[in-house]
């Protein structure tokens, strides 16, 4: 029986792998961008798989919300703001034999010196691999040995709240950046909006309290199970980016201020706890045993509404128009 | 019992890499894209059984997302990428 469960566990991987490939090659060689797109989504979904078969549900849970959902959502926006002429001659055009194919494509030497170095540093990776313990523990003994301290019992939660906070810190800093970024270089380019069919209507309406419910259902389980504020904001900003293609105005339906408070409540409150932790005489971000727990989900909270925002203001792609209201 | 839903989510993923040959194939945009949401329908029934085979109940939820997050791409298709063979815009910047 044992036999049998290993050769299955192993036809089921082998073939993820083989999937995992010949998608990502797909994705990179085809001159389509829409089928590449396609291809992306796809590899997103078996990329997830493969990370539960790694034991990382957490990560596969990020893939599933972010990288098959949201990125392919964003995609197919982007592509649609091409130009659909330049779309059309994309896909039309042969990669070889032909004029205009040749003039984008690098000198022959050029390209002979990127494979070099592409392999050189894959060599170079497989090195690395290769010569790391079959079995490393990592810190997962010294996680799982403070993890009563930690004041959650998920040890994904536990190190990427508490443990290793400033990390978590710097990341939303990072999300807080880009959206600055995306509001200073150019205002949301105006889409083409009609008002949604009657199908599209009530499926939003069906769906989207679904998606607050589980961005609220994994923030709660993030504390004991895969889940958390990232995964939480993912699936928030899902909800506001149907409610964004369906043809509610962000600006219309969200005046400005509330919005930037928000976007920049995640990162605001966590520097707030890390403070107020310093003024009460422990170090920044270290929380006291009696209070970690409510603090972690204070943050969580804060995070997760701040994601959520964040990730459908850049789907948005620049800062909501001012004066457009008719 | 483990090794026959493994067997079962093998099976089910050799059924998507059949899938990938209409996303190949095409020939229209709508046909690749419901395609890829097959994909999305038999990942979820894979991690079903994967949480049953290894043992980890935390995996339906990432089905679950993976459920909901489904819809959100294919509506982005409709309304952002999708020019329907009957209609040309001619202006869409």
């Amino acid at each position: 029986m044992d036999g049998a469960v290993n050769a299955a566990a192993w036809a089921f991987d082998a073939l993820l792998v083989l999937t995992l490939l010949w998608l990502a090659w797909r994705v990179l060689m085809g001159p389509d961008l829409f089928k590449s797109i396609v291809f992306f989504i796809a590899f997103g979904l078996v990329m997830a798989l493969a990370w539960v078969r790694l034991r990382a549900p957490d990560v596969a849970l990020a893939e599933a919300a972010i990288g098959a959902g949201l990125t392919g959502a964003l995609f197919l926006a982007a592509l649609s703001r091409l130009a659909a002429g330049e779309r059309i001659a994309n896909a039309k055009r042969p990669v070889e034999n032909s004029d205009t194919g040749k003039s984008t494509r690098p000198h022959r030497g050029v390209r002979m010196v990127f494979i070099a170095m592409s392999a050189l540093f894959f060599g170079g990776l497989a090195a690395a691999l290769l010569s790391l313990p079959a079995e490393a523990p990592g810190l997962t003994i010294q996680v799982a040995e403070n993890l009563s301290t930690s004041g959650v019992s998920n040890p994904v939660t536990a190190v990427l709240l508490n443990f290793r906070g400033y990390d978590t810190l710097l990341e939303m800093g990072v999300l807080f950046l880009a959206v600055v970024a995306a509001w200073s270089l150019t205002p949301a380019p105006k889409e083409p909006v009609s008002p949604p069919g009657i199908v599209l209507a009530s499926f939003v309406r069906v769906l989207s309290p679904m998606l607050l419910l589980a961005a609220g259902y994994l923030l709660w389980a993030g504390t004991h199970a895969p889940g958390g504020a990232f995964q939480a904001g993912s699936v928030l900003a899902a909800a506001a980016v149907l409610l964004l293609l369906s043809g509610k105005d962000m600006k219309a339906n969200w005046p400005e201020w509330p919005l930037r408070v928000v976007l920049g409540l995640g990162l605001g409150v966590f520097i707030a706890i890390g403070l107020v932790m310093m003024l009460i005489g422990h170090r920044f971000l270290e929380y006291p045993l009696d209070y970690a727990g409510d603090l972690i989900l204070l943050i969580e909270v804060a995070a997760t509404l701040s994601i959520g925002v964040t990730l459908a203001a850049l789907f948005l792609g620049g800062r909501p128009q001012r004066d457009e209201r008719k | 019992m483990t090794a026959f839903y493994l067997g079962l989510a093998s099976f089910l993923l050799l059924n998507l890499a059949a899938g990938m040959w209409r996303i190949l194939r095409g020939p229209s945009e709508a046909d690749r894209m419901l395609a890829a949401q097959l994909f999305g329908t038999t990942a979820v029934a894979i991690l079903l059984l994967l949480a049953e085979a290894m043992g980890q109940p935390a995996l339906r939820d990432v089905s679950l997302v993976f459920a909901l997050l489904a819809a959100v791409t294919v509506v982005a298709f409709v309304r952002r990428a999708w020019r329907p063979a009957t209609e040309e815009h001619s202006n869409d910047a």
